[in-house]
């Protein structure tokens, strides 16, 4: 089973549900909506997974919905299908940050791949975004003390001179120094420093 | 700017007569004045010389009569006063003198001794009342001497002389003779002094004495005054000169030399007024002729005036332009024109003469002509009679119009308007033809997508057989729906087909030629019509069919843009054999290479610069739905023949 799921826009009914049985052929969970409005209202940011979406429909266009999601800062990959004649405006959405476009009618299983790939990096992406998120968290945790003497820790001080800079008993800064070793999850300095190497 | 000049110019030109008469009527003026005054010199020198003559005259005669009165003394003093001799001697004086009129004779004392005539005669006064004073002066001078002078009873004045005579060397009176002014006058003055002068003479106090004068001076012209003397005593000759004829003659002269100047003066004048009001139309004249000039130069419309011959008289520029010859080139030329084409003359003739014969259509009628360079235009042609302001008529004034821009523009916008509609009809066929694509692409692309997901299912190799019934189900359903979508589209296409009805083959060919008969005419074109001889009677879609000839017709005249001129021959015959009508049209145009017939009837073929390649295409969809056959062969005369058939009706 790949992890993630795809969301499948299309204002043609057999469309979506030959997708679907598609998709879940491949074991990809597959959720459909009829049209573009639909979509939107479903969607939050915290939503993640591949979007395939049909470039020309009633009301609501695949291009209008892919603008609108860009402007509301979604970084979901985005696939086009369409249909004779709208290549030039899938490359402009392409150009726009859209992921990639399949023409009609499909080639076998190339969708299918295209969106597991999409899938597999969505993945990956929201993994570093999540870590990125964590660290700031545990950084955002700390007391403006614990900030001071983590400065000083990475500047490599020892706890006497930092006592003497911060112009508190060493006593102190070895609790300071406890409690931000632990906040941050580490066990050493070392550790701490390439905790943060990886962010600067 | 040498406006202001000339304004001078003009002034001076109009002031100088002016000066000049000024100049001679002074001149006149100063010359009658010199005249004037040399005559009024000459007059009174000559009545100097008169004058003085006169008193020559009189003082002779005085002296001469002194004279003998100094004889009578002598006589008087020797003998006595009343010897016989002494009175023989008095008488002849006075007979001899008529101015003397009495011989008195006193003695020492004044007592009178003699007196001839007698006194008693007079019965007034005798002599002189003053004679003492005088006595004394002729006794102590021993000389003559003259009396004052004085009047007797009203008789006009007198004067006495007194000569003393002497007896034994002592005084002893003196012999006075009485001399008469008047008759000294009378006797002594000629005719043509008194003609020319009044004599007058004066004593001292100016009081009038006596005069000579056949006329009294009404106006008295110059006057010259002399001492008379003897007798003296402030006596004077005053001679006054009567105004003269010439004087008369002179003023007349004068006054017609003045009322010649003020005639001329006046006419000078007249004329002046004339010549500005002549000035004044010939500028208004100029204004006139340059604006209409202005008018005429800046009129796009080619003006043309010909004479009852058909010379052309005057044409305007617009018109030389328009035909590349200049005025004077045109202007006196005769038919045939320059401008009018050698192979149309006789055409062209005919026109002439209707429009000479006073036949010229009102709306106008339209003529190709030739420039200079040997290029043909259209010209619109209207022709009015010109009637001079007589009410003569003398010829015809044509204008014309350059027709060709419009005519092309007409033809171009005719060409755009098709192709326009032919592009719209295109992008409808590609409309629909996109719209039923991606009507297609939706079915097929759920069918590929149900296929291609049993597949991955089966190549799983977990998969129950009934799992993949539901879609293989909505599989053929959405074959179903491409096929529904193939059936529309027939269903389209089969309403499009021809409407067809029964009509005559001959009267289609016949309208789309005269539709474009006006075409071939401009490309000078001949089109060989053949259709009498047949009248089939066809069932065929008469748009559709119109719309096959005039394609093939229109490429036939397109095709012939390269042929030498009279060769341009386009041949459209209809024959019928076989129950079977057959339409030719056959041109003398460039043929067609074997290379292009291959591909001549596929769409988006085409030869033409401007082609769409859809025409012959579809002319032939069109003879083809109407179960029939559209071909080419290549003219044996050079050039290409289409053909098309159509079945004919029975019956």
């Amino acid at each position: 089973m790949t992890e993630g799921v795809v969301y499948i826009v299309d204002d043609d009914e057999a469309i979506r549900d030959a997708l679907g049985w598609l998709f879940q052929s491949r074991g990809v969970t597959a959720e459909c909506f009829s049209s573009a409005e639909d979509f939107l209202a479903a969607w939050s940011p915290g939503c993640s997974g591949c979007l395939v979406l049909d470039i020309r429909m009633e009301g609501m266009t695949g291009l209008e919905l892919f603008d609108r999601l860009c402007e509301m800062g979604a970084k979901l990959p985005v696939i086009f299908l369409t249909g004779h004649g709208d290549v030039p405006m899938a490359v402009s959405a392409l150009k726009k940050g859209a992921r990639d476009f399949v023409e009609k009618p499909f080639n076998d299983n190339e969708l299918v791949d295209k969106v597991i790939e999409a899938l597999a990096w969505e993945m990956q992406r929201l993994a570093s975004d999540a870590d990125a998120a964590s660290l700031a968290q545990r950084l955002e945790n700390l007391t403006l003390r614990e900030r001071q003497v983590m400065d000083k820790v990475l500047a490599g001080k020892l706890n006497k001179v930092i006592a003497d800079d911060l112009g508190i008993t060493m006593r102190t800064v070895e609790v300071h120094r406890a409690h931000l070793f632990e906040k941050m999850g580490v066990k050493t300095a070392v550790e701490l420093a390439q905790l943060l190497s990886s962010r600067r | 700017m040498n406006a202001p000049k000339a304004l001078r110019d003009r002034q001076a030109i109009q002031a100088m007569p002016v000066v000049a008469m000024g100049l001679v009527v002074m001149l006149l003026g100063v010359l009658l004045w010199l005249l004037h005054r040399n005559e009024v010199e000459e007059e009174k020198r000559v009545l100097i010389q008169d004058i003085l003559w006169v008193e020559q005259n009189l003082y002779f005669h005085l002296s001469s009569g002194v004279e003998r009165l100094g004889q009578l003394a002598d006589l008087a003093g020797r003998g006595g006063v009343a010897s016989p001799e002494f009175v023989l001697q008095s008488r002849a004086l006075i007979s001899a003198d008529p101015e003397v009129e009495r011989v008195l004779v006193r003695d020492a004392e004044g007592t009178i001794l003699q007196s001839l005539p007698p006194v008693e005669a007079d019965g007034g006064g005798v002599g002189d009342p003053q004679w003492h004073s005088t006595l004394a002066l002729a006794r102590s001078s021993g000389r003559p001497a003259y009396s004052p002078p004085f009047t007797i009873e009203g008789k006009g004045a007198r004067f006495e002389a007194q000569v003393p005579f002497f007896r034994n060397g002592h005084f002893a009176g003196t012999v006075a003779g009485v001399f008469s002014l008047d008759a000294m006058l009378a006797h002594h003055v000629p005719w043509w002094f008194a003609q020319a002068y009044r004599l007058e003479i004066l004593d001292g106090n100016g009081t009038l004495l006596a005069a000579k004068s056949q006329l009294s001076p009404s106006e008295p012209g110059a006057s010259y005054t002399l001492r008379f003397e003897p007798p003296g005593h402030g006596l004077e000759l005053v001679a006054i000169s009567y105004h003269s004829d010439p004087q008369l003659l002179r003023n007349v002269l004068a006054a017609a030399i003045f009322i010649l100047s003020l005639l001329s003066v006046s006419s000078l004048w007249a004329l002046r007024r004339h010549v500005r009001r002549r000035l004044a139309a010939e500028q208004a004249l100029r204004t006139e002729h340059a604006f209409r000039k202005a008018m005429e130069d800046s009129l796009t419309v080619g003006m043309r005036a010909r004479d009852l011959e058909g010379r052309i008289t005057y044409v305007n520029p617009a018109f030389c332009r328009m035909v590349g010859w200049t005025a004077e080139e045109l202007v006196g030329t005769v038919p045939p024109m320059l401008y009018w084409l050698p192979e149309d003359l006789e055409n062209t003739y005919e026109i002439h003469r209707a429009v000479l014969r006073g036949e010229a259509p009102a709306e106008g009628f339209e003529l190709v002509f030739r420039r200079k360079n040997g290029e043909r235009f259209n010209a619109l042609v209207y022709e009015a009679p010109l009637i001079e302001s007589d009410g003569r008529h003398t010829g015809w004034m044509a204008s014309v119009l350059d027709v060709t821009e419009r005519k092309r523009s007409e033809e171009l916008s005719r060409q755009h308007q098709e192709k326009l509609q032919h592009t719209a009809r295109l992008i409808t066929m590609g409309e629909m033809a996109s719209t039923l694509a991606h009507e297609l692409n939706q079915p097929l692309s759920a069918i590929a997508s149900y296929a291609t997901g049993c597949l991955n299912r089966l190549s799983a190799g977990d998969t129950r057989a009934e799992e993949l019934v539901p879609p293989i189900t909505k599989l053929g359903a959405q074959a179903q729906r491409a096929g529904q979508i193939i059936r529309r589209i027939h269903d389209f296409v089969r309403k499009s087909e021809p409407m067809v009805v029964p009509c005559f083959l001959d009267e289609i060919i016949e309208g789309a030629v005269g539709f474009l008969e006006p075409d071939a005419r401009k490309r000078g074109i001949r089109i060989d019509l053949d259709v009498e001889g047949a009248k089939p009677r066809v069932e065929a879609d008469h748009i559709l069919i119109e719309q096959v000839i005039l394609n093939l017709v229109r490429n036939a005249i397109e095709a012939m843009g390269h042929t030498p001129r009279p060769q341009r021959m386009l041949s459209i015959a209809l024959e019928s054999e076989d129950g079977q009508a057959r339409v030719r049209i056959a041109d003398r145009g460039t043929g067609i290479a074997p290379e292009t017939a291959a591909n001549l009837f596929s769409p988006f073929f085409t030869t033409k610069e401007a082609g769409m390649g859809m025409g012959l295409n579809i002319c032939r969809s069109i003879v083809e739905a109407h179960r029939c056959h559209l071909w080419f062969e290549p003219n044996p005369e050079g050039g290409s023949v289409f053909f098309f058939t159509l079945p004919e009706m029975t019956g």
